[in-house]
């Protein structure tokens, strides 16, 4: 793993954090008050931050600072986190977004924007917290540090490097030279200093580092060992050290101990060099320079201790304090014992506290997925093509050998069906990214807009989310630019003056329906024929019903708009959306009702990989048509069929009429009509709504196929969404149901543009 | 100076005499006490300076109940340590382990 | 020896900064997302030294801090702090919940492996 994946890495927690702070600003939009969505939407920010700072993009990092610092606020109650924060917070996202995109693909971002919500922020902030910090770019310094007062060497942004080198190391015998000055340190741990898990020792090793030292450790606080208790700190050390590393150098090396320990550091007048060691009257230990022994075991020679004042097992460790020293006077807080031993419950209660533990994931490469899906989807043709051979060969009854294949297609299936959930994932990151798009149109228009989501973790095929979120992102614009009111209109009619925009997503008989309701004033149909008549899309006398005239926005190059606006776009329609809805293999439909809004419906597979079928012959060729589009097969009788007009014929089912479609006159696979009676119809319900029924020759089964590209093998046809191959190796096309039931209202296929124009 | 009674009893010190060993180490101690002591403390890879406490407490009780203190024998981050942190152990080595 | 550090953080992209670096560093690394799974593997990992986020899902810094030093066995590891917070009432929460030092972000090798010398033998 080297830099650049690690930075990928980020980038791609980025995308997941940012999804994070969105969904938590919007929970906190909804009125959210949990303290645990504002400390969400603060980690994202922060972790965003954290990540940033270490590849060293500063925009990013500044930016996110200045949010983090708001966010703060709300998270410390200072700060209410109402609509007009919200706002601003969700601006930043957006901005936030921008930057870490900026960041990727170096990119620019709208350096102005991002200033603005700068300056906002920190008005928040500020606005708040009175006027502490005014530029919080620069991180204000530390209002106060406990303890030590003065200490110059604790840089808040991370301890100072111990200024070190090896370099003055190796010469044992240098002389503390006259230019450099001796400090006398008088050192004293708390117990806490050893609780936290610092350790006086490493803190003296560091010290002996800095240069040449002589030590005195002090234990007149220790008690006999009955009147101890082993966790007190009671040895306190005074040391004299000459360096040039300085009285700040000498604090950095205790910046982790200095609220635990009591720490004097006074710089020595220089006196002569013996004046030094004799001024306190108390013997020093040198200290070795080579101490490499406490790093590792080497074989390094302890050097002599200079012979102090007579010596007895008594002063041992103390030179000067006679045996039982002041410490037994001294009360032994026994009673801190208790603090030692307590019961370890901290990790059991801490794991109980939280039980909601994401669900284990992992990260896979789009590619290694997609070919195990190519490698099951030939395995499937595979088992389907080694079924009819055995099939074809076998007319005794090799039942083994049938059951065999019966477990293989069962298997093949199943795994068919797990590596598809591989892909599946949930609309959730598209549907946040709606929540922008209604967000900044809102602001260009001047509309108030609520976007409202449900069925965010509905999943379908990464291709097919990533494939949404273009047209999506149109119909989001359309609905606010065209489909809401202004305010005033609103209020004028009685309704909420913000507008809501509501975004679905949901399952349906192996679809995913992705429904757009708006509540604004609904398809303008009167204007909507005008504009029709005046492109000339229909005659001006056309008779046409409602649902068509909602269709005509499908039109190429349509907008009810009186002025193309900006935010619609320019050339870029509703047909646009419904072509690559269409591409898809969904549909797309329209609602409307007058004063009340639209409602627009996509019907999508939940993967363009398979599809299950129903195998068909007509004209002499093999189709498939996708079984999500049956609604019941039926055999016609003579008396069920009747004719009207030139060549339209209408089926009764059940008391009602449908129209019987000829598929392969429809394809063109046959110049007349074939006789209903010898075939079989298939009742097929479109997304526009109306039931057709469709006529084919015969039905020679159901099976799942394995969906082909005819586009990227070969090239569209019309009324053909796909192709497929069958068990036998032979190429069946896969009939776009839509496409054919729509070119049964007109005349053929190729009108399908101008369809609703003539009805 | 020796027990006329009791055998010298020996211990030997932990490889990791850290914080959490400080309480053991000042128990295993208070067990001894009475008799002769003589320390082993080649094992000892590092040593905090609540240890060293225990052990300067512990020599300085040996003394008051007039018993014998000694380390038979230490390891080199042992000496190095206690020198560090100024702790003069020197006469209580055993001989053949001074220089 | 190879001395163990445990590295607590929820970011991926921290978590796998922490390891490049301290694999570089000779040190064996161990690693956990949150809080929670930190005192999980406390003692599979055994660490000679903890290094953990603050801001974290779950189970925070401090908890998780806090939960170490409940530890009979681990309470004396020395834990760093690994966070960008850089005011002081942050370092002051965590030093009370028990932390021995702090590396204060943005992420920096050298730093990082410094202050685990620091704390270590």
């Amino acid at each position: 793993m080297d830099m650049n994946e690690i930075k990928e890495i980020f980038f791609q927690e980025c995308e997941e954090q940012l999804a994070e702070l969105e969904s938590g600003l919007l929970k906190l939009n909804d009125g959210d008050r949990d303290p645990e969505t504002v400390n969400a939407v603060f980690r994202a920010v922060h972790s965003i931050k954290g990540g940033a700072g270490a590849f060293g993009l500063d925009d990013l990092v500044s930016f996110a600072h200045v949010f983090e610092t708001t966010l703060d606020c709300v998270r410390s109650n200072k700060l209410e986190p109402n609509q007009d924060v919200l706002k601003v917070m969700l601006k930043s996202a957006d901005v936030l977004a921008d930057l870490t995109n900026a960041a990727r693909d170096g990119g620019s971002v709208d350096e102005a924007r991002s200033k603005q919500l700068i300056r906002e922020l920190e008005a928040l902030a500020n606005g708040e917290m009175s006027a502490a910090a005014e530029a919080p770019v620069a991180r204000a310094a530390p209002v106060a540090a406990p303890v030590p007062a003065a200490t110059p060497a604790v840089n808040d942004e991370g301890f100072q490097p111990i200024p070190f080198s090896f370099d003055d190391f190796g010469d044992e015998e240098q002389p503390a030279e006259s230019g450099v000055p001796t400090y006398e340190i008088l050192f004293r741990p708390k117990s806490e200093l050893y609780a936290k898990g610092n350790e006086a020792s490493l803190l003296l090793r560091d010290l002996s580092r800095l240069g040449e030292m002589s030590i005195h450790c002090d234990t007149d606080a220790l008690p006999l060992l009955e009147d101890m208790n082993p966790e007190e700190a009671y040895f306190a050390w005074k040391i004299s050290i000459t360096t040039d590393k300085g009285e700040d150098g000498i604090r950095s090396v205790f910046e982790f101990a200095e609220w635990d320990c009591d720490l004097e550091i006074r710089a020595v007048e220089k006196k002569s060099e013996a004046g030094v060691e004799a001024q306190d009257e108390l013997p020093m230990q040198p200290v070795p320079f080579d101490l490499s022994i406490l790093d590792e075991p080497t074989d390094v020679i302890v050097s002599e201790p200079e012979p102090v004042s007579p010596a007895s097992a008594a002063d041992f460790g103390s030179n000067v304090v006679p045996m039982a020293g002041a410490g037994r006077d001294e009360a032994p807080a026994s009673e801190q014992r208790a603090a030692v031993a307590q019961p370890a419950a901290g990790p059991a209660a801490a794991s109980a506290a939280s039980s909601a533990a994401a669900a284990p994931t992992i990260r896979v490469d789009l590619d290694r997925v997609d070919r195990l899906i190519n490698l099951v989807g030939e395995l499937v043709i595979n088992q389907a093509m080694l079924s009819q051979s055995v099939i074809e060969n076998d007319n005794n009854g090799l039942s083994s050998i049938n059951m065999g294949l019966d477990e293989l297609q069962q298997l093949t299936r199943e795994i068919q069906d797990s590596v598809m959930a591989i892909r599946a994932q949930p609309v959730k990151p598209v549907f946040q990214r709606m929540s922008r798009i209604v967000r900044e149109i809102a602001d260009a228009t001047g509309k108030s807009v609520r976007l409202v989501t449900e069925g965010e973790n509905t999943e379908v095929d990464k291709t097919v989310i990533d494939k949404l979120a273009e047209p999506l992102t149109h119909m989001i614009r359309n609905a606010v630019d065209h489909g809401l009111e202004p305010p005033e209109k609103r209020q004028a009619a009685g309704k909420n003056p913000e507008g809501t925009v509501r975004l679905t997503a949901k399952h349906r008989s192996g679809r995913i329906v992705i429904e757009l309701a708006d509540d604004g004033g609904g398809i303008n149909r009167e204007k909507v024929r005008q504009k029709a008549i005046d492109n000339d899309l229909i005659a001006p006398d056309a008779n046409l019903s409602d649902e068509e005239i909602d269709n005509l926005i499908f039109h190429a190059g349509f907008s009810t708009a009186d002025k193309i606006s900006d935010i619609s776009g320019r050339g870029v329609g509703m047909d646009v959306v419904k072509r690559s809805i269409q591409a898809l293999g969904g549909r797309i439909s329209i609602s409307s009702r007058p004063g009340q809004g639209s409602v627009f419906t996509m019907s999508l597979p939940l993967t363009l990989a398979v599809l299950d079928g129903m195998v068909v012959t007509v004209a002499g060729q093999t189709l498939v048509v996708p079984l999500t589009a049956i609604v019941e097969t039926l055999q016609p009788e003579a008396s069920a069929i009747h004719s009207f007009g030139a060549s339209q014929r209408l089926i009764s089912i059940r008391n009602s009429f449908c129209p019987l479609v000829d598929v392969g006159r429809i394809l063109n696979f046959r110049a007349t009509q074939a006789n209903p009676v010898e075939g079989v119809a298939l009742l097929v319900e479109s997304e526009g709504g109306g039931q057709r029924a469709l006529m084919v020759d015969a039905i020679q089964g159901q099976r799942q196929v394995v969906i082909k590209s005819l586009e990227a093998n070969y090239t569209h046809v019309p009324g053909i969404a796909a192709a497929t191959i069958l068990g036998d190796g032979r190429v069946a096309l896969i009939l776009d149901v839509d496409a054919v039931v729509a070119a049964s209202r007109g005349q053929s296929l190729k009108q399908e543009i101008s369809l609703a124009a003539t009805g | 100076m020796a027990s006329k009674k009791a055998a010298p009893k020996s211990l030997s010190l932990a490889p990791v005499l850290d914080l959490n060993e400080a309480t053991a180490l000042r128990d295993k101690l208070m067990a001894l006490k009475g008799s002769d002591l003589s320390i082993d403390a080649s094992a000892v890879e590092r040593v905090g300076a609540l240890c060293a406490q225990v052990l300067v407490s512990a020599a300085r009780n040996w003394e008051v109940d007039k018993r014998a203190f000694s380390f038979s024998s230490a390891s080199e981050p042992f000496l190095k340590t206690m020198q560090l942190i100024g702790v003069d152990i020197e006469h209580l080595l055993a001989k053949e382990t001074q220089r | 020896m190879k001395k163990k550090v445990l590295t607590v953080d929820d970011s991926r992209t921290i978590r796998n900064m922490l390891l490049v670096t301290l694999n570089n560093a000779g040190f064996e690394t161990i690693q956990a997302e949150d809080g929670v799974a930190g005192l999980e593997v406390l003692e599979e990992a055994n660490p000679d030294v903890i290094v953990t986020d603050i801001n974290m899902p779950r189970l925070d810094g401090f908890g998780f801090i806090e939960g170490v030093r409940r530890n009979e066995k681990y309470r004396a590891v020395p834990i760093l702090v690994l966070t960008t917070e850089s005011d002081a009432e942050k370092k002051n929460r965590a030093r009370q919940a028990g932390a021995t030092g702090w590396i204060v972000k943005p992420f920096d090798p050298t730093k990082l492996i410094d202050a685990i010398e620091r704390v270590t033998a």
